[in-house]
């Protein structure tokens, strides 16, 4: 049982691949397996190069997809989380929280949930109303603002979220976001009108997570 | 189902007290639905005859029934995932050392893995979770079963909770 705030690391990585946030994210997914008394609770915030990324459900995306999105000058990772396709790209605010759910509360449904309601409350932040759907993300109207999709091994979360803030939304032409057909995309920028860069959604997201998971934030 | 049977051959053969029966035995039918997934088992001497439940502490059970091993995951497991879209098992032939991860399922946006409880072979995968992944949360302990196994080492069946441990092993993951 967690006396008291759960303490989460921030580690702000700036641009970095997706290659090389999936082992900075093995590395500290093995902290916390390794680890016997407390958990180095951490997230990871980055944008990343042009990629498009699955999920555990690989059918939907045979070799010839993948080939026909590196065409278009993507990257393209097949994953162990859940959710469909997605893209990452400069200008999506990507956040991989790597928490020992024990810390919390030992419900990948209850964790999902909790991202979703973070980022709602971050966008009204910044005055944009966004909501849940029966699909999992975060909404404004019928376009998707942030998506999310997460692994969980032993209670050890990986994966996470990208908000899209000033992302060349084109990208997303190239696929049904999430597997969604009928439904589009948005960006912070878009909503508002005006260039909303990842730095300035940063420090709203940090406050929106710590009040919404009950935690302490520490910086390095 | 086949399943149905054995519990009927065993009841009848068994005067063992049956303490978390407070529905006639029926219950354990083919028809469960919306029922909620409450787990109704008969308490035998030994974990090794068929029809009791073990558990792991990652929430998966293992029914043995003869040199067979059925998978699943418990109803704690289920509620805590949510409603379960695919399930990715491993193929038949695949060899598992008890602990070792077997497959992964997949919930609301969130990708969850499965631990062997025992050492053994894969001998079938529950191929109806292809078309009905939900099976998994409405069914859970029947036709929501994940894998079947061959068991290399009973022995091992006596490390895993039975259900009463299980349910007190749950009730302290809440404090």
């Amino acid at each position: 049982m967690s006396v008291g705030k759960a303490a989460v690391k921030v580690v702000r990585l700036g641009r970095m691949s997706y290659r090389s946030a999936l082992k900075l994210q093995q590395q500290h997914i093995k902290q916390h397996l390794d680890s016997c008394s407390s958990s180095p609770n951490t997230l990871l915030l980055c944008e990343h190069e042009p990629v498009y990324t699955i999920g555990i459900r690989q059918a939907p995306y045979p070799p010839e997809e993948e080939q026909r999105l590196k065409a278009l000058g993507a990257d393209f990772f097949r994953s162990n989380r859940g959710g469909l396709i997605t893209f990452h790209g400069p200008g999506q605010l990507v956040c991989y929280p790597v928490l020992n759910l024990a810390c919390f509360k030992k419900s990948v449904r209850w964790y999902v949930c909790e991202l979703e309601r973070m980022v709602i409350k971050m966008c009204s932040q910044f005055g944009i109303e966004a909501s849940t759907s029966p699909d999992t993300g975060v909404w404004v109207g019928n376009n998707k603002i942030c998506a999310i999709g997460i692994h969980c091994r032993r209670y050890i979360t990986s994966h996470g979220l990208a908000l899209n803030c000033n992302t060349d939304m084109s990208w997303f032409d190239n696929i049904v976001p999430c597997g969604i057909v009928g439904k589009g995309v948005t960006s912070l920028s878009r909503e508002l009108g005006r260039d909303v860069p990842t730095e300035e959604a940063i420090p709203k997201l940090l406050e929106a997570f710590t009040e919404q998971f009950n935690c302490t934030l520490t910086y390095n | 189902m086949a399943m149905c049977a054995v519990l009927r051959c065993v009841s009848a053969n068994f005067s063992a007290a049956l303490p978390l029966l407070t529905r006639p035995a029926h219950f354990w039918t083919c028809q469960n639905s919306r029922r909620p997934n409450m787990l109704r088992t008969l308490y035998t001497t030994s974990s090794r005859l068929s029809g009791a439940l073990k558990f792991t502490d990652k929430h998966e059970w293992v029914r043995v029934e003869g040199t067979v091993g059925t998978v699943g995951i418990s109803n704690f497991a289920q509620e805590a995932l949510g409603d379960v879209v695919y399930c990715g098992l491993p193929e038949v032939g695949t060899k598992l050392e008890q602990m070792e991860e077997f497959g992964a399922l997949e919930s609301v946006k969130a990708a969850s893995e499965l631990y062997s409880p025992l050492t053994g072979e894969v001998t079938e995968i529950n191929t109806n979770l292809a078309d009905n992944p939900g099976l998994v949360n409405k069914a859970c302990y029947e036709d929501g079963w994940l894998i079947k196994m061959t068991i290399e080492k009973p022995a091992e069946l006596d490390e895993l909770m039975d259900e009463a441990a299980y349910e007190k092993f749950i009730k302290s993951l809440d404090s």
